[in-house]
């Protein structure tokens, strides 16, 4: 069914990675086309399932003034939730600290995870196992896990941080790290980078393996000290695995929920668009003025992502090599 | 490789500590508050005055306070992780075959709603699966968390299986079938021994990534029945509800890492491999 | 089958193995097992007529609500009894079957003031008292006898604030922004003569905000003057009632409002060794402290009350429970087990009680004092939108913070506003 509705006529392909002998063999291109269907068709089937059917239920919720707990008051509002959303700061707050958690964790796993990735990449063989596995530790850590143990440690009665760093200029026994905005991000931004960035270093080791050596090589042949091969050779190579890498994890970074949930719960104006929409959907049970909210956190990532997209396809044609 | 001058060495020590110390500390730090008495949480120690196995008896022992608690989430997030996880490779192998193998429109349209999906806000569909979910009865059950954890797994397995199965030589298959096997001897002899370590890895990311997850898990389920562990962890309590169940927590926090640090130190190799293709050929 | 079990068994071994024994299934909050305790106890009482097995809600008192809101809002017809945090029974009040009025006259017996207030929506009682908290004040008495504050006579908080500033130590109060926070500013509105709702009964966008008020304004130069003095200490803007008990305990403590548990958890402490006998030695207690000298005061009450669940299948043989669970000798029981004081006040006479709990004769007194918080279906929005608004303790000032939060929860509750 799905090869009928198919456009006819193939694309040019998008990503040859065998030659293809052009030759005009229809009945077996259109079985090819069927069959790449069959067997793909599954998992498309099931991820717009799991996603576009839930949203497009969002969005008609969102027009409707509906608490749980009194379902006999519901009534259609039209776009008045959206209204409300977009008149509040409350919402816009919401937004800035979530670009900021997402700009400032962007930045420093991009760095950190690149001098991991360097780590991982020269290490010797006999260090590159335990390097590589204590990299990975914080991947497969729980984020909740994560958000706990920064929590506690930071925590003024639990924590010993304070006692360990009294020699920090601004650090003492005093110090509530909960009770100040930028304090509380920095502890809930500390800990998502801490869980985030071997992800990140992945992605960046990858780009690595495919800076071709012998340029390097001979860069230092002619006598470039390390700083000036690290910029005229590995990063512009990298370049693809760079925008990657920023891409994944700005999206992801963009979603932040249980670091926030856990250390704060929104408390000194740390509330994040997703703990927004939880609050209202879930915690107030106000379904209609919190769809509102899932919807317009779900443009906003349509937005980046569109963005980031295009920068993602420019990208992808200069690490196939197709342009220098 | 093995010719390091001594300042090499020296250098690679230190960053090899520096490394471990970044890497391991705040686990470090919540197995050594997982071992403190209650009543030595305060003392603004790193380390317990006392060791202590009382909060892991909390949660393990059978007369333990939140050991049904733990017990049970332990159970539903194991079985729940790994039945959205068979369940997303099956179908992420099937699709990704038909991406690196087959010419078929549509392919950018799957690898772009994979990535669409990848990055959904979560958040944003909770309510609607709320609602759904508590309609027709799959509020609080496995088949409730299962269905919304694909969203999490299935494409990053896509993404991951479609890289790997592009560096597959498929020229053997040929050449096994021009040296006359059939083409399923073909694809089990030449192809599925090259393609086996991709499906291995994608599975363990993706289980990885089903066992993290906190948003479904505290939103969708409301009794023991299908609660996992990370949302179980905010019904832990302390010996009254107003006193803080640090230890507890901390325990269960250890009890869970565990696994994940076995899996890693088994299988490190193979999650590089797999997470450094996946992205870059992406 | 049935005939069979009946001659071949004796009953108890039949309502455990049988599966016609209806089950009930009573949603707990959490507690040291005290009510999976009291589930057996009735289960063995009732004689094969129910089983009641336990079922734990979160820790967090709104997490409790959302969750059960959720699940009543399903027509989830497993919810037989439920433990329901007091400020939250009216709005979950339309999902719970009406009491019996045979069960009322039982339950609501000898029962005390705040606790029957709380328990009740609209005027009827809608659950059953089943355990009744209110807020003491715990001092110090080496650090009251230090400042020369007499503790055998009421007291303001005037008079504490003065007497921790004077000897340089912390005041133990919950500043976080939580219930807890909502807690004590009500006690100190209602104290000075308010209500942070004058007419808790109205729909969503005709209720009416009393702090902008007199009241208000004495709530607000409190929080404000504990702020400045420095009394509260570094901590204050995360402290909850935990680590108000940690400051308490600690060096600089003097005194504290907060819930019976800290008893128990004082003791607890000393058996394990991290705190010296000559602290809980130390501890005194008192009535909550008064607004001001000439207006009674208004201790915090909270404590758990039990519903039956609408949509439950078998409603009648809930009750029969709830009558159970909530017999006197079972709170009493409660009391000396988990330390949660009961809402009957006949139960605070058994001797257990008093030899376990010293201070009990002063929690009941405080219970016939303690005023609810406001009882709407509102109660969510207007408890987040006073936190948002007074929090933190250090920015709260009497000449603004009780104009702003009346206008912000006002326009919360009609829908112009977010959370």
């Amino acid at each position: 069914m799905t090869a009928q509705t198919a456009p006819a006529p193939a694309p040019p392909d998008p990503g040859p990675q065998r030659p293809r002998r052009t030759a005009v063999r229809s009945d077996r291109a259109r079985a090819e086309r069927r069959l790449g269907w069959y067997l793909a068709g599954p998992a498309f089937v099931v991820m717009l399932a799991v996603t576009a059917y839930p949203i497009l239920q969002a969005f008609y919720e969102s027009l409707f003034s509906f608490r749980l707990t009194a379902p006999e008051d519901r009534k259609f509002v039209g776009l008045e939730n959206y209204a409300v959303v977009l008149t509040d700061w409350v919402f816009w707050r919401a937004l800035l600290v979530t670009v900021l958690i997402t700009v400032i964790t962007v930045v420093v796993e991009l760095v950190l995870g690149f001098a991991l990735a360097l780590v991982m990449h020269r290490a010797a063989r006999q260090l590159r196992g335990l390097l590589r596995t204590a990299i990975l530790v914080p991947y497969g850590i729980i984020t909740v896990v994560s958000a706990f143990a920064w929590f506690y440690a930071f925590d003024i009665n639990s924590g010993f941080i304070n006692q360990w760093f009294d020699w920090v200029p601004g650090i003492s026994p005093d110090l509530n790290w909960f009770a100040g905005t930028g304090t509380s991000l920095f502890v809930i931004i500390a800990s998502e980078i801490w869980k985030t960035t071997p992800f990140i270093s992945l992605l960046l080791l990858a780009g690595l393996a495919q800076v071709p050596g012998d340029l390097e090589e001979a860069a230092r042949v002619d006598g470039a000290t390390g700083w000036q091969v690290l910029q005229r050779v590995v990063l512009p190579n990298m370049k693809a695995a760079i925008m990657v890498a920023v891409l994944f994890r700005a999206l992801d970074a963009f979603r932040i929920f249980d670091n926030v949930f856990i250390m704060t719960n929104g408390a000194y104006n740390t509330e994040v668009l997703s703990l927004l929409a939880y609050k209202t959907s879930i915690v107030r049970l106000e379904i209609g003025l919190g769809s509102a909210i899932s919807v317009l956190l779900f443009l906003c990532v349509i937005l980046i992502c569109f963005v980031a997209v295009k920068l993602f396809k420019v990208d992808l044609a200069s690490s196939r090599g197709e342009k220098s | 490789m093995s010719a390091l001058t001594a300042r090499q060495r020296i250098g690679w020590g230190v960053i090899t500590v520096l490394v471990l110390v970044y890497a391991l500390f705040p686990v470090a730090s919540i197995v050594a508050t997982s071992f403190k008495l209650p009543s030595q949480l305060n003392t603004g120690t790193f380390l317990p005055e006392t060791w202590s196995g009382t909060n892991y008896e909390s949660i393990l022992a059978p007369s333990g306070a939140a050991q049904e608690l733990f017990l049970s989430a332990l159970r539903n997030s194991v079985g729940i992780s790994l039945i959205a996880t068979a369940i997303a490779v099956v179908l992420a192998t099937l699709a990704a075959y038909a991406i690196a193998r087959l010419d078929f429109p549509g392919k950018k349209l799957i690898l772009t709603t994979a990535l669409a999906v990848s990055i959904f806000p979560v958040i944003s569909i909770v309510t609607p699966l709320f609602n759904l979910w508590r309609a027709i009865g799959l509020y609080d059950t496995w088949p409730g968390l299962i269905i919304p954890y694909l969203s999490l797994t299935l494409p990053i397995s896509i993404w991951t299986l479609a890289a790997f199965f592009r560096q597959i030589p498929w020229e053997l298959e040929q050449a096994a079938q021009v040296d006359g096997a059939t083409t399923w001897q073909a694809f089990r002899k030449a192809i599925v021994p090259l393609a086996a370590p991709g499906v291995f890895t994608t599975a363990l990311i993706a289980f990885f990534i089903a066992w993290n997850d906190f948003v479904y898990g505290i939103s969708l389920t409301s009794t023991s029945a299908a609660r996992p562990v990370p949302a179980a962890l905010a019904f832990f309590t302390g010996a009254s509800q107003f006193e803080s169940p640090t230890g507890a927590i901390s325990a269960a926090a250890v009890v869970v890492t565990v696994p994940v640090v076995i899996l890693v130190l088994l299988f490190q190799r193979q999650i590089v491999a797999g997470l450094t293709q996946g992205a870059v050929k992406g | 089958m049935l005939v069979a079990c009946a001659l071949a068994l004796p009953l108890a071994a039949c309502s455990s193995s049988g599966s016609d024994v209806p089950v009930l299934t009573w949603y707990t909050n959490p507690d040291n097992g005290g009510q999976a305790e009291i589930a057996k106890t009735c289960t063995a009482a009732a004689e094969g007529r129910y089983r009641i097995v336990t079922s734990g809600l979160p820790t967090q008192a709104a997490a409790q609500r959302e969750q059960l809101a959720r699940r009543l809002a399903a027509h989830d017809s497993s919810l037989d009894i439920i433990s329901l945090d007091p400020p939250f029974i009216p709005e979950l009040a339309t999902f719970l079957a009406p009491v019996p009025e045979d069960v009322a006259a039982v339950v609501s017996k000898d029962v005390t003031k705040s606790a029957l207030q709380g328990a009740s929506w609209e005027g009827a009682l809608v659950t059953a008292p089943f355990w009744a908290n209110t807020q003491l004040l715990w001092y110090r008495k080496s650090v009251a006898e230090a400042a020369g504050l007499d503790m055998t006579q009421p007291v303001t908080w005037d008079q504490v604030i003065e007497a921790a500033a004077s000897q340089d130590k912390l005041l133990g109060v919950q500043g976080i922004k939580a219930e807890s926070l909502t807690v004590w500013v009500n006690a100190l509105v209602a104290s000075a003569g308010g209500a942070i709702v004058e007419n808790p009964e109205a729909p969503q966008d005709e209720i009416t905000i009393g702090l902008d008020s007199d009241a208000g304004r004495a709530a607000a130069t409190i929080l404000q003057s504990i702020s400045q003095t420095g009394v509260g200490g570094p901590g204050l803007p995360t402290e909850d009632e935990n680590a108000s008990l940690t400051v308490f305990q600690g060096d600089s403590g003097s005194f504290m409002v907060n819930w019976p548990f800290v008893w128990a958890a004082t003791q607890a402490s000393v058996e394990d060794g991290t705190i010296d006998q000559s602290v809980l030695d130390d501890m005194g207690w008192a009535l909550y402290p008064a607004v001001s000298a000439d207006r009674p005061v208004a201790p915090p009450y909270g404590g758990i009350n039990l519903g039956v669940g609408k949509y439950s299948k078998h409603v009648d043989l809930a009750y029969e429970a709830v009558e159970c669970i909530v017999a006197p000798e079972n709170q009493a029981q409660y009391f000396v087990s988990n330390g949660n004081p009961p809402a009957s006040s006949v139960a605070f006479d058994d001797p257990a009680v008093l030899e376990e709990f010293p201070m009990a004769p002063v929690i009941r007194d405080s219970l016939e004092l303690a005023v609810p918080r406001p009882q709407t279906r509102y109660y969510n929005e207007v408890s987040s939108g006073l936190q948002e608004t007074w929090h933190p303790i250090s920015s709260v000032n009497p000449d603004t913070t009780p104009q702003y939060s009346t206008e912000f929860i006002t326009a919360v509750l009609q829908g112009k506003r977010l959370l």
